[in-house]
């Protein structure tokens, strides 16, 4: 990324940011949003059908152009994984070939072989890929990290009776998202201090065990630094009389609206429609319609 | 005619945008100029979020100029084919907090991180490391202490001892006194004099501190909003104390004392930075010595 | 609760060792006796390791006496069934912004200490409003915590504190990673509440900050070195000297006119006290005519 110093990890990490553009997306009750990550994920993982992943692609770039999210800046958020996507799409066409009903052998050479139903798997794992990043990366974009943790907590309030402790959950998750950034602060901070005395994190193929001893200049007072500001925060926790979640009040209810159950119901009917395809044949399908009318 | 000194750090119409290119940027530098010359203490003071943080940042290289040039003897760091880590070795930084930053078991270790990572033979690295606890008042029989056994302000000694050891020519301080007590302070600050006192040396420091400011420093730039708004000797800028107050920053009490009885039509000299002087002016105002 | 005047918190004896009874203790306050009174408005001060922080940690019962008695509004520290009158009745400010908020949105934050004591909603609503208005952060009460400066992040943490509706505010330190802007604005807000009756003790390393307050108590190793208003402890030149402790400015440039003028006041905290003597003196050495 041109402009950006070699310092600057905030700026290149886009999963976890949250852009206010005031949508109608933006002000979904939260727990409805959960839910709907939780169904995408599911359809995701669920169905091996092109045709239900592209149904799926479509449904979350259009929850990015309705939440005005800039799309190159959702598809940025991609870029530093896909060296890696890449591998190990490659390494699921070429190592584990897949021979199923119809598979055709496209090409081999010695011990490898590829059918085309290994490329086919290839190109899923990218778009599954693809979608959940995307997926994600829509949800945190739309949601502040205290709407996510009031999501999480009401959802889970019911099964306090059960006694799962729902709002020292919703703390942690809370507390760690906030600290995020101030860690990788100074993480960044710790990083140029450490290099102004000549320290060199880079590249190059060493062995394992020199690249961690390189690292342990920044774990050793990072960890050190979250430990004493955990310990900070402790003693503001309890001066403020924090003793656990029983007894605690709320100054924030969630109260969901008609938009939240229509946006709800769409995603979990498209939802439904893709794990529906992966049970038929709807790429065979596809295919042939194109091959038939295209060629 | 004495032939112009070369300045050892040399910045021109310095400009900075972080996360340039992103929903998020934002400016924090423009047009910054600064020379730092042999023997010199350059203060940089401003708010909070004035920059200089930024500033002080380019002047060892983390941060390359996006905008403007900066030349460290000679070199200008926009040059990708530059040896960052020679400059680092020149400019030699110390951040805020830096004892938090110490992550050897045993003090002696973590100053010797620099020098080896110089690359320098094991003899050297002692050697250098003697040399640095020396400079910043600590015995050499504390390279084998704890680091977690020391006090605060011994780490932060320590953590100055480890940027000393790279031998530089420049060394860069961000709020070197921020949280020390006052003896801690004074003792810092005579460290940072009797060093600067050396052979090409010189000093960068940004603080919102003004008594460690006219302590120490020759020069002072004045950054608001990412420019420099006022530069000079402390003197020189200081006397403009209201200029100072809009911008929400202090000026010494003497100083200040000197300008409320001007105002009150004292005929009173403003340029007065310590207590002496001002002593002396207001003795002065007595007509000379009272008995 | 707060009968000005009447004393709110007594210390009898305390002692406090960490790490007591292992191979190496630390002794950290040996053996302090100490009153303080509704309603007043006093500084700690004293180097690094004085036990400046320690001393008020007891105060809050964050910190229990390894010996000796601490009692807060009559009620001893040590009785745990003290514990949240104790809490809700001192708040405290600490000195990291960052480490002392725990919500991510600013009246949530404000909000926590009063949830954790079950106060009911609406009451919640208004103890919110009241606590960010009193520091002058009303508008910003939907704003992302981290996004603020330090100093409104420190006026977040007294409005917090202040939502428990404490008759004490204790104050760590909470200046120094400040600058001078949200310094004045931080004691401004610390002026403002001690003048509605609230008691405010503060540890500090800033002595024209320790200047304002109605007592100085001066901590060396543990115990008290020095009591009394700050006019008489900044007077003690060599005492604090010998205590490697400053003084403020102000009270440097007078001990200064004092070596040149005789009978100078050297009991002078601020520049405007300064140079008010100064005319004072001028006006009446021209009144004399000399």
């Amino acid at each position: 990324m041109a402009g950006l110093s070699e310092f600057e990890l905030l700026g290149r990490v886009t999963i976890g940011q949250y852009l206010p553009t005031g949508s109608r997306v933006h002000h979904l009750d939260p727990r409805v949003k959960l839910v709907m990550v939780v169904l995408m994920i599911t359809a995701v993982v669920v169905s091996h059908s092109l045709v239900g992943l592209a149904l799926l692609l479509a449904a979350v770039v259009s929850g990015l152009l309705s939440a005005r999210i800039p799309l190159r800046f959702a598809l940025a958020g991609l870029r530093p994984m896909l060296p890696f996507l890449l591998l190990l799409a490659l390494l699921q066409v070429v190592a584990i070939p897949q021979y199923g009903a119809g598979a055709t052998v496209i090409w081999r050479w010695s011990i490898l072989t590829v059918t085309d139903r290994s490329v086919l798997a290839g190109v899923l794992l990218i778009a599954r890929f693809t979608v959940m990043v995307l997926g994600i990366s829509l949800f945190s974009f739309s949601t502040t990290t205290t709407e996510l943790t009031h999501g999480v907590e009401h959802l889970l309030r019911p099964l306090q009776a059960l006694g799962v402790p729902a709002h020292e959950f919703a703390l942690v998750v809370n507390i760690a998202i906030r600290f995020l950034p101030i860690l990788a602060e100074e993480a960044e901070r710790l990083m140029k201090a450490q290099a102004s005395r000549g320290a060199d994190f880079g590249r190059g193929q060493r062995n394992f065990i020199t690249r961690t001893r390189r690292l342990l200049p920044l774990l050793v007072p990072l960890f050190l630094v979250s430990l004493q500001r955990a310990e900070e925060l402790i003693e503001a926790m309890e001066a403020r009389s924090y003793l656990g979640g029983k007894g605690r009040t709320h100054l924030i209810h969630l109260q969901a609206r008609l938009s939240d159950y229509v946006a709800l119901a769409s995603v979990a009917g498209v939802a439904a429609l893709v794990i529906r395809l992966s049970l038929t044949n709807a790429d065979g399908m596809v295919w042939r319609w194109l091959t038939e009318h295209l060629l | 005619m004495t032939p112009p000194v070369t300045p050892l750090i040399r910045v021109r119409a310095l400009g900075h945008t972080y996360l340039r290119g992103t929903p998020l940027e934002v400016r924090s530098l423009h047009d910054v100029d600064v020379d730092v010359c042999a023997g010199d203490v350059v203060g940089i003071v401003g708010p909070t979020g004035s920059g200089k943080s930024t500033l002080l940042q380019h002047l060892n290289g983390l941060l390359r100029p996006q905008d403007g040039e900066v030349w460290v003897n000679g070199v200008p760091l926009s040059d990708p084919a530059v040896d960052m880590r020679a400059i680092r070795q020149r400019v030699g930084l110390l951040f805020q907090s830096p004892e938090d930053q110490l992550f050897e078991r045993y003090a002696g270790d973590d100053v010797a991180f620099g020098p080896r990572n110089l690359g320098l033979p094991a003899e050297q690295v002692r050697d250098r490391v003697r040399k640095a606890l020396d400079d910043v008042g600590l015995p050499f029989a504390y390279k084998d202490r704890l680091i977690a056994e020391l006090s605060e302000g011994q780490r932060r000694r320590l953590a100055l001892a480890g940027v000393l050891a790279m031998e530089p020519q420049v060394l860069v301080l961000d709020e070197p006194t921020a949280g020390l007590d006052p003896q801690g302070r004074r003792g810092l600050l005579a460290v940072l004099s009797d060093w600067c006192a050396g052979d090409g040396r010189a000093i960068v420091l940004a603080s919102h501190n003004m008594e460690d400011v006219t302590a120490v420093c020759t020069h002072v730039h004045v950054l608001v909003e990412g420019t420099v708004v006022l530069r000079g000797s402390p003197r020189e800028v200081f006397c403009n104390a209201d200029l100072l107050a809009r911008y929400g920053l202090a000026i010494p009490a003497a100083t200040e004392a000197m300008h409320v009885l001007r105002g009150r039509g004292y005929p009173v000299s403003t340029t007065v930075l310590f207590a002496a002087e001002a002593a002396r002016e207001i003795e002065g105002l007595f007509g000379g010595r009272v008995i | 609760m707060n009968r000005a005047g009447k004393p709110f918190i007594c210390i009898e004896g305390l002692h406090h060792t960490y790490q007591a009874g292992t191979r190496r203790p630390v002794p950290a306050l040996r053996g302090i006796d100490l009153t303080i009174d509704a309603g007043e408005y006093v500084a700690v001060i004293g180097a690094n390791g004085s036990g400046k922080s320690t001393l008020l940690r007891h105060f809050n019962a964050l910190l229990l006496p390894t010996s000796g008695n601490v009692w807060v509004a009559d009620r001893n520290t040590s009785d745990t069934t003290n514990l949240r009158f104790i809490r809700s009745a001192v708040g405290m400010v600490f000195q990291a912004p960052d480490s002392q908020i725990v919500a991510s949105v600013v009246e949530e934050d404000v909000a926590f200490g009063p949830e954790n004591l079950g106060i009911p909603a609406d009451e919640l609503h208004e103890r919110v409003e009241w606590a960010l208005s009193t520091v002058g952060l009303w508008e910003l009460r939907q704003r992302a915590s981290h996004l603020l400066s330090a100093g409104q992040k420190q006026r977040i943490a007294i409005a917090s504190a202040l939502a428990m509706r404490p008759c004490c505010m204790l104050f760590d330190e909470a200046t120094s990673m400040l600058d001078p802007v949200g310094r004045m604005q931080l004691l401004e807000t610390i002026g403002q509440l001690h003048d509605d009756g609230m008691t405010i003790v503060t540890a500090t390393h800033n002595m024209a900050e320790a200047a304002r307050a109605q007592r100085v108590v001066v901590l060396s190793e543990g115990r008290i070195a020095l009591q009394g208003e700050p006019r008489s402890v900044f007077a003690q030149v060599e005492q604090l000297r010998a205590l490697e402790l400053d003084v403020p400015q102000a009270t440097q440039l007078a001990w200064a006119v004092g070596e040149r003028v005789t009978h100078f006041p050297n009991d002078v905290l601020t520049v405007a006290e300064l140079v008010n003597s100064v005319v004072a003196r001028l006006r009446t050495r021209a009144g004399d005519g000399s």
